[in-house]
């Protein structure tokens, strides 16, 4: 069985930002149950629009142009041709310097309001950042070259964010406040005419002393794009010295922990400076210049030039909507086709945090450690539930421990408790929880799905048959 | 558009009492009593025909019958309609009699013998004149007096060329019809396999995708996607989705691009009918709006696709005593009236039960291949088989040497000769370049040009075609990053790397082992110690002796032994366990999945007899044991057929049988199926392996399907009704 749906992504980033809406196919694999997104093909891909900031009166800094954005949004999904109800999944991220803003929250609400339940919105998430960027960067490469490890640098106005990923998956992330727009210059001049909180701190360590209207000489822009792309050469290597200075770690939001036996890597650049860097290596190019008002083109010509390029490098053509992209699919998964809801009216559950991880061996102690953490939230919770080598006497042990541990803590028969399994097998496990008899607790068994470091679920309503779930705010 | 005489137009000789045609051999005395029983005995001894009681008892025997047969007139024949059960010539006998009357009355007085001696002597034009005056009955009757050479020798006269966008079956060609099945129809391995087969030269015949959902949403996303890979490569060729024909009319009238209508046919109305759900209303139908409005218009002189096999008639048990090739080659006097683009022979489907060995299905395919030419049809031929038969993959080689021989037109392009959706063995690309190597043959002309320009092929100074610097290299169409997204979704891909026109041995090597080990997977026997370690199984023998009697009978494992003892029990539960084709199956699985469902039961406080294992047994042994112990739910777990790799030898069905105890429930089922005297209904659950649903979760959708039926007292189709109409007495279960 086949089912077309739609999908969308935005991404509000510190300098631009932009949307891609776009088909994809729903696969039910009739052997085995299991459901995936496939073909995702954009219908429309907006162009790419200058992150709507204004200034308000009595705010010190810029604000989200929440009015400009929502405008924005009504003639993206209008040319998509999408209504929010229609959406199946996808994803609005808002990054960089753009979540620093005072009322990055609000637009994270006005997205969510906007785009319907089945959409997840989400501001400084960097990990759940480099994820997808790395999906819709380089991912399609790394499943065809599945031995070669690639790092994917997502270059941006406020941030870097890194992956690491082998065969189409990623293995590490990491994120770094390093981007061409903690600076701000009159285009085609070196005049400033602002500067991020980080930026000034940076300028103040080189003994730039600066302000707002002044024009920084060559060589002082060249400093500050140097200790930038510093930064990246150790976080890239491992060689992580110069992050740990007083700067360096405030640079450093989330480390990119490198595994110890790693082969060379090939790196992807993606992001708006990494599209700079793509272009710059087609063909000739003129001098770098500010002519975006920011550091792009110099930190793009200082990246050719440093030790980072003496590794092999990839390009990519999406290299600039890389998150968008990645958006479309990385947000979103289908559980398996067997799943246990005890109550199919609950859905769908917005926001549960992921509070915990039990095993298949798990004693009544750590059950109830487990649940007490799911009990103690509102709204309910999910729990990661790991099942290596299942047999009917493990399940059997493991569902009457939870049944258990569930009467005694006298959950509430509303109170959502959601069990992630990566598995095919929540059927039987909700079957073992319950006895085989009606739930009286509102349990959720949902399988086949990729959990990894993520804090929170949320489960959109059934579209035939089909749960769209949609894991976010990845651990640092 | 060729005319289509009204049935009842067609000249019929009323129905005679039978003859008896009797001969004496040196003392021994042969009688036959009819003409059905004389051209059963008289044809080489198939396993179908042994099975229906038709073949001869010996070679004598059938020499007796082949002899009285050579001097029969045509003229007789024509006399002797074959009849129905009720003794009524069915329709598609009638259109069998849709011959050329005025060319008829000229060879009347021929007799069978006379007649094979003439062709033999006759240039080639004339044959193809001949066979517009024969009907199916009387060219079945000549097939059974010629030996190999004489197939060969007489189907190589005829030449039957069709023209769609490709024109098909010209001198000297051999084309192929690329078939890229996929057990889901994902689209990825779609396209995967109708890139693999570009690759190879194959698919100027006919793109053709046999959908695992016949459902028209599905007929037209194939028909869709195969236009859009075909346009993309620019190849000129013609696609066709081979759902059923009211689907595809369907799909046709939503716009969908059926540029070949499909349809499988058989040689009597009751099968055609009662079994393939068509009648000849309906292929008259097709056949006009084809014409009126099919997507190649003018280009296409011929647009009609038929599939027939010898056997089916057999299998469902409506041949009214006629022998397979008789009803083969009615089928094809059917196929006749609508002057089809093709049609494809795939005699050896079915299974040993209809042809055992390559004997068998070599002697068939050659029949079946001249009796198609000679009754003026472009035949293409899919010598195949399944792992349950004793055909091998030699034997199905020999065969297309044979049939090239004597002209086939095309034969199929399954990957590596394994259908991943079908279960069953066929010939490949890399065969039909083999053949069209070994006998000097070239593809259709209009697809050579574009293979030629793509480098598949490449002309020699001399004219010759060889495989040119592009054949079977898939990357001048996938890029590297998309090859490994399509071979995840593509089951039993080996490789694609080539040696001469061959696959290299590693692929071979890799594609056979898996068949090897599916194929054990069919000969090994329950081990019942291992399964009552599982659960307290009761032994219940069936009527089958033996694994073989087991494998080629299918009657026998449906039926209990008779010395099988059992009591009428009145529990609504029975759990039974059969071997089916695959004890393998019932090995990986039961382990897991029979003690999560004796749970689930318990838990729902339902009682369930003890657990039954019954060796040599089919899925329809549920009844006769749901008859016996007085049960409401049979759940029956039984092996499935191995297909082409190792991992499918492990896959385990759940049929869940309802007996329709209750006269309401019976009413019910009645009227929701239009069979008045339906006594269970069937649901099931396949694919349960590792791979596939896990066992233990299988045995959670089972305890929810089971209370389901028990609830809704309906399976099958029936079921999936009350549920989405929420009828029923208690509240629907709540999980999904």
């Amino acid at each position: 069985m086949i089912q077309q749906i739609k999908l969308v992504g935005l991404d509000f980033g510190s300098t631009t930002c932009s949307a891609v809406v776009a088909g994809a196919r729903l696969y039910e694999d009739r052997l085995s149950g299991r459901r995936e997104l496939g073909e995702v093909t954009p219908l429309y891909r907006s162009e790419l629009a200058f992150t709507p900031l204004a200034h308000q009166p009595n705010e010190p800094d810029e604000l989200i142009d929440l009015e400009a954005v929502a405008r924005l949004l009504d003639g993206w999904l209008a040319a998509g041709g999408v209504q929010g109800p229609e959406l199946f999944g996808g994803g609005a991220l808002i990054t960089g310097l753009c979540a620093g803003k005072a009322n990055a929250a609000r637009l994270a609400e006005l997205l969510r309001a906007r785009l319907g339940e089945a959409v997840i919105a989400t501001a400084d998430d960097p990990c759940l950042e480099s994820l997808v960027a790395f999906l819709g960067s380089c991912a399609a490469l790394s499943r065809a070259e599945p031995q070669t490890p690639f790092l994917n640098l997502d270059l941006g106005g406020g941030t870097t964010n890194l992956a690491l990923g082998r065969a189409g998956e990623v293995l590490r992330t990491g994120c770094l406040r390093v981007g061409a727009r903690h600076l701000r210059f009159v285009p085609g001049s070196y005049r400033l005419t602002g500067c991020s909180a980080l930026g000034a701190r940076l300028l103040a360590h080189l003994g730039i002393t600066r302000q707002r209207g002044d024009e920084l000489t060559r060589t002082e822009v060249d400093a500050v794009v140097d200790y930038l792309v510093t930064l990246l050469e150790a976080a890239c290597s491992g060689q992580r010295a110069p992050l740990t200075t007083a700067l360096g770690r405030e640079f450093e939001q989330v480390e990119l922990r490198l595994p110890a036996e790693l082969p060379a890597c090939t790196l992807v650049f993606s992001g708006g400076v990494g599209a700079l860097i793509h272009a710059r290596l087609r063909g000739p190019a003129a001098p770098p210049n500010t002519c975006y008002g920011d550091l792009g083109p110099h930190l793009a010509q200082r990246i050719i030039d440093s030790q980072l390029l003496r590794r092999p490098v990839r390009t990519d053509e999406n290299a600039g909507r890389a998150t968008v992209l990645g958006l479309l699919t990385g947000c979103t998964q289908v559980a398996g086709s067997s799943v246990f809801i005890a109550r199919p009216d609950c859905l769908p559950l917005r926001d549960l945090p992921i509070v915990g991880r039990i095993s298949l061996s798990a004693s009544a102690a750590e059950l109830t450690d487990a649940l007490l953490l799911v009990r103690r939230s509102p709204r309910g919770g999910a729990l990661r539930v790991t099942l290596p080598e299942p047999t009917p006497a493990a399940l059997r042990t493991l569902g009457t421990r939870l049944h258990e541990v569930l009467q005694a803590l006298a959950f509430p028969p509303t109170q959502p408790i959601v069990l992630l399994l990566a598995d095919n097998l929540a059927k039987v496990l909700g079957g073992y929880i319950t006895g085989w008899r009606p739930a009286t607790f509102n349990l959720l068994v949902l399988d086949e799905l990729t959990v990894g470091e993520a804090r929170f679920v949320h489960l959109g309503r059934a579209h035939e048959q089909m749960i769209p779930v949609s894991l976010y705010g990845l651990q640092r | 558009m060729r005319p289509l005489p009204p049935l009842l137009a067609i000249p019929v000789p009323p129905p005679q009492p039978e003859d008896v045609y009797k001969l004496e051999v040196l003392g021994t005395r042969f009688s036959f009593h009819g003409l059905k029983r004389l051209l059963g005995a008289a044809d080489c001894s198939k396993a179908g025909d042994r099975h229906a009681g038709l073949a001869a008892k010996s070679e004598l025997e059938r020499e007796a019958a082949r002899t009285l047969l050579s001097g029969l007139t045509l003229g007789h024949l024509y006399q002797h309609p074959l009849t129905d059960d009720r003794g009524q010539v069915d329709a598609v006998m009638r259109v069998n009699y849709d011959i050329d009357l005025q060319r008829f009355a000229a060879l009347a007085e021929l007799t069978v013998g006379a007649l094979k001696d003439h062709l033999l002597r006759a240039p080639p034009g004339e044959l193809a004149q001949i066979g517009t005056a024969l009907t199916g009955v009387m060219a079945a009757a000549l097939v059974r007096l010629c030996d190999a050479h004489e197939l060969v020798l007489l189907a190589q006269k005829l030449s039957r060329p069709t023209r769609a966008r490709t024109l098909l079956g010209a001198p000297g060609t051999l084309s192929s019809r690329l078939q890229p099945n996929h057990p889901t129809d994902d689209p990825r391995g779609l396209t995967l396999l109708f890139y693999a087969g570009l690759a190879v030269g194959a698919g100027d015949a006919l793109l053709g995708v046999n959908p695992a959902v016949d459902t028209v949403e599905n007929v037209s996303a194939i028909l869709h996607l195969l236009d859009k890979l075909r346009r993309r490569a620019g190849v000129p060729t013609q696609i066709c989705c081979l759902g059923h024909i009211k689907t595809q009319l369907a799909s046709l009238a939503q716009g969908a691009p059926v540029e070949i209508m499909f349809q499988s046919l058989a040689g009597t109305e009751a099968t055609l009918t009662g079994e393939f759900d068509v009648t000849i209303e309906l292929l008259d139908e097709a056949y006009r709006t084809m014409a009126a409005r099919g997507p190649l218009g003018a280009a296409a002189r011929q647009f009609m696709y038929f599939e027939t096999g010898q056997g089916s008639e057999f299998t469902y048990g409506r041949h009214h005593g006629i022998d397979m090739s008789t009803c083969e080659a009615l089928s094809y006097g059917l196929c006749r009236r609508y002057d089809p683009f093709m049609v494809n022979n795939v005699t050896g489907f079915i299974g040993p039960e209809t042809h055992l060995d390559n004997f068998e299905m070599v002697l068939s395919n050659l029949q079946d291949h001249f009796l198609g030419k000679l009754l003026g049809l472009p035949m293409g031929m899919a010598p195949c088989y399944t792992l349950h038969s004793h055909i091998t993959l030699e034997g199905q080689q020999m065969a297309t040497a044979l049939l090239t021989a004597a002209g086939a037109n095309y034969y199929m392009d399954v990957h590596l000769n394994g259908d991943r959706m079908l279960a069953y063995f066929d010939t490949s690309g890399h065969d039909v370049q083999t053949l069209r190597e070994v006998h000097g043959r070239r593809p259709a002309a209009e697809y050579l040009q574009w293979a030629l320009g793509r480098g598949i092929f490449r002309e020699t100074a001399d004219g010759a075609i060889e495989r040119g610097p592009a054949w079977g290299d898939l990357g001048q169409f996938l890029s590297p990053a998309e090859l490994p997204v399509l071979l995840a979704a593509t089951p039993a891909m080996y490789g694609f790397a080539t040696a001469g026109p061959r696959a290299a041995d590693g692929v071979s090597r890799r594609a056979r082992l898996n068949q090897a080990a599916a194929r054990d997977a069919i000969y090994k026997e329950l081990d019942v110690a291992q399964l009552q370690a599982v659960a307290p199984f009761r032994l219940v023998r069936t009527a089958a002796g033996s694994k073989e009697a087991h494998l080629h009978s299918p009657a026998l494992g449906a039926r209990l032994a008779r010395e099988c003892e059992l009591a009428p029990e009145g529990l609504p539960v029975q759990l039974v366990v059969s071997d089916g084709l695959s004890a393998a199956a019932v090995h990986h699985n039961l382990g897991e999945l029979v003690p999560v469902l004796l749970d689930g039961l318990r838990g729902q406080g339902l009682a369930c007899g003890q657990p039954i294992l019954a060796p040599y047994g089919r899925v329809k042994l549920a009844e006769p044991l749901a008859e016996r112990l007085d049960a409401e739910l049979i759940v029956y777990l039984i092996g499935e057929r191995p297909g082409g790799d190792a991992l499918s030898a492990c896959s385990l069905s759940a049929y869940l049988v309802y007996r329709l105890k209750s006269p309401t429930a019976r009413a019910q089922a009645a009227r929701f199926s239009g069979n008045p005297d339906i006594r269970f209904e069937y649901s099931v659950l396949s694919n349960i392996y590792a791979s596939g649903v896990p066992p233990l979760e299988a045995g959670a959708i089972l305890l929810e399907k089971i209370a389901d039926i028990l609830h809704y007292q309906a399976a099958g189709n029936r079921l999936e009704a009350c549920r989405a109409a929420g009828c029923g007495g208690r509240p629907a279960p709540a999980s999904l």
